[in-house]
């Protein structure tokens, strides 16, 4: 090693024009990118979960719940959909749902209404985690669907032609996306004209009370804050985003679905089992420490815990949403202010006697 | 999986033990939610975690005399 002392001085006296070095500011071509989420985390997460066959499976209540009811909404949809593709299918759970019989709640009780899979010739179920994807692959519901499996490095960027769905459909995987716009656009373009994008997603309030209470437990044992809880788009926000992609004819509506666990450990344990867990940009990379999990605990508890409960609630917020590729014959929406008949005479209501 | 019982059910299972303890702190923290700072409930949480450390070990010990 040469001391920078005489290696300046030996270079001035080399050289006669002094060096100088310039820096510019440049731009990057791209569109600035934000990346809240880190894909590999997720990656990881998801594969470790799927490959505890057993644990996987029994977390998969809210996965196949959320499957079941977004299924629900393909009923309204009275016309045959030959080619579907489940965006971010984690282990299939929409198939499951497709195949299963008397999805139709609304029917009255007795009446078998045949499986939603009749309407579909084919689903093609894609996914970053391998062994997620074909954990389920010798399931009975595999033979009810002709479904075709396709694992791909990143959601991000899908590998489909133009005009070549007749639905996408997504369930409980698209809140770990960065650059959601980019992702809504791309699913707008694989579309065919008039076909409809189902999805659902975790959204806002999803786990408010865990995110509150860790942050509390943080300040109290450490001093300060860390995020445990990775952050969820708002549902205001997704009506805008499905017009920017260029969606037509949305329908956007909230949903909680409020799941009793015997405590926190347990939730946390569920939420690693789904892999669920916290996959933001710059996490704490060492787990929560012992004494902040039994802090929680306590604070978890003393917030929302219900006097005379055996356990302790905990949140999930879904947001699902239907938006329509532009098409040919789309019924298109009356001009502001053309109509003539007052809701309120159809719908009733807007004044209530005082008691 | 039999016999290989992981960390956080560990924990699980010795905080169970404790809830006098448990419901001490959460409601420590609880009174003045607003502005929580670093060992504001150094007192309640000490309690809790000795408590914790006890019913930890009585559980290590209730594993190895079965065994």
């Amino acid at each position: 090693m040469i001391p920078l002392q005489t290696l300046r001085a030996s270079l001035s006296r080399r050289c006669i024009a002094p060096i100088t070095i310039r820096t510019y500011a440049s731009q990057t071509p791209d569109k600035p990118m934000l990346e809240v989420f880190n894909r590999k985390v997720k990656h990881l997460q998801k594969d470790r979960a799927a490959r505890n066959v057993e644990e996987s499976r029994k977390t998969d209540y809210l996965k196949d719940e959320v499957a079941r009811r977004l299924a629900e909404r393909l009923l309204d949809i009275k016309r045959d959909l030959p080619h579907v593709l489940d965006l971010g299918a984690n282990s299939c759970n929409i198939a499951r749902a497709l195949t299963s019989p008397d999805l139709d709640s609304s029917m009255p009780e007795g009446t078998i209404t045949p499986p939603l899979s009749k309407k579909i010739s084919k689903l093609t179920c894609v996914e970053t985690s391998r062994a997620l994807l074909h954990r389920d692959e010798n399931e009975p519901f595999n033979q009810d669907l002709d479904i075709q499996r396709d694992i791909i490095p990143d959601l991000e960027t899908l590998p489909y032609a133009p005009n070549s769905f007749d639905a996408v459909l997504s369930s409980l995987s698209i809140h770990w996306i960065n650059d959601l716009p980019a992702l809504l656009e791309q699913v707008n373009t694989i579309l065919k004209p008039d076909a409809p994008f189902i999805a659902a997603m975790f959204g806002g309030d999803t786990l408010y009370e865990l995110r509150g209470s860790l942050q509390l437990a943080d300040m109290e044992r450490r001093g300060g804050v860390s995020p445990h809880v990775s952050p969820l788009a708002d549902v205001k926000d997704v009506g805008s985003l499905l017009t920017r992609a260029g969606f037509k004819m949305l329908t956007v509506d909230v949903e909680d679905i409020v799941v009793e666990f015997p405590d926190t450990f347990a939730l946390m344990q569920d939420l690693q089992a789904m892999g669920e867990g916290n996959a933001i940009m710059n996490r704490d990379s060492a787990p929560l420490s012992r004494d902040v999990l039994l802090a929680n605990e306590a604070i978890y508890r003393a917030l929302h815990m219900e006097e005379g409960d055996r356990g302790i609630p905990a949140t999930f917020r879904l947001i699902y949403m239907i938006g329509w590729k532009e098409g040919e014959g789309q019924p298109q929406p009356l001009k502001r202010g053309s109509g003539d008949v007052n809701l309120k005479d159809i719908l009733g209501g807007g004044d209530f006697e005082r008691p | 999986m039999p016999g290989k019982t992981r960390p956080v059910e560990k924990i699980a299972k010795a905080t169970a033990q404790c809830s006098a303890e448990v419901a001490a702190y959460g409601k420590c923290v609880m009174t003045d939610y607003n502005s929580v700072h670093k060992d504001m409930c150094a007192k309640e949480f000490l309690r809790l975690k000795n408590c914790y450390l006890v019913s930890d070990e009585q559980g290590k010990n209730e594993c190895c005399t079965v065994h």
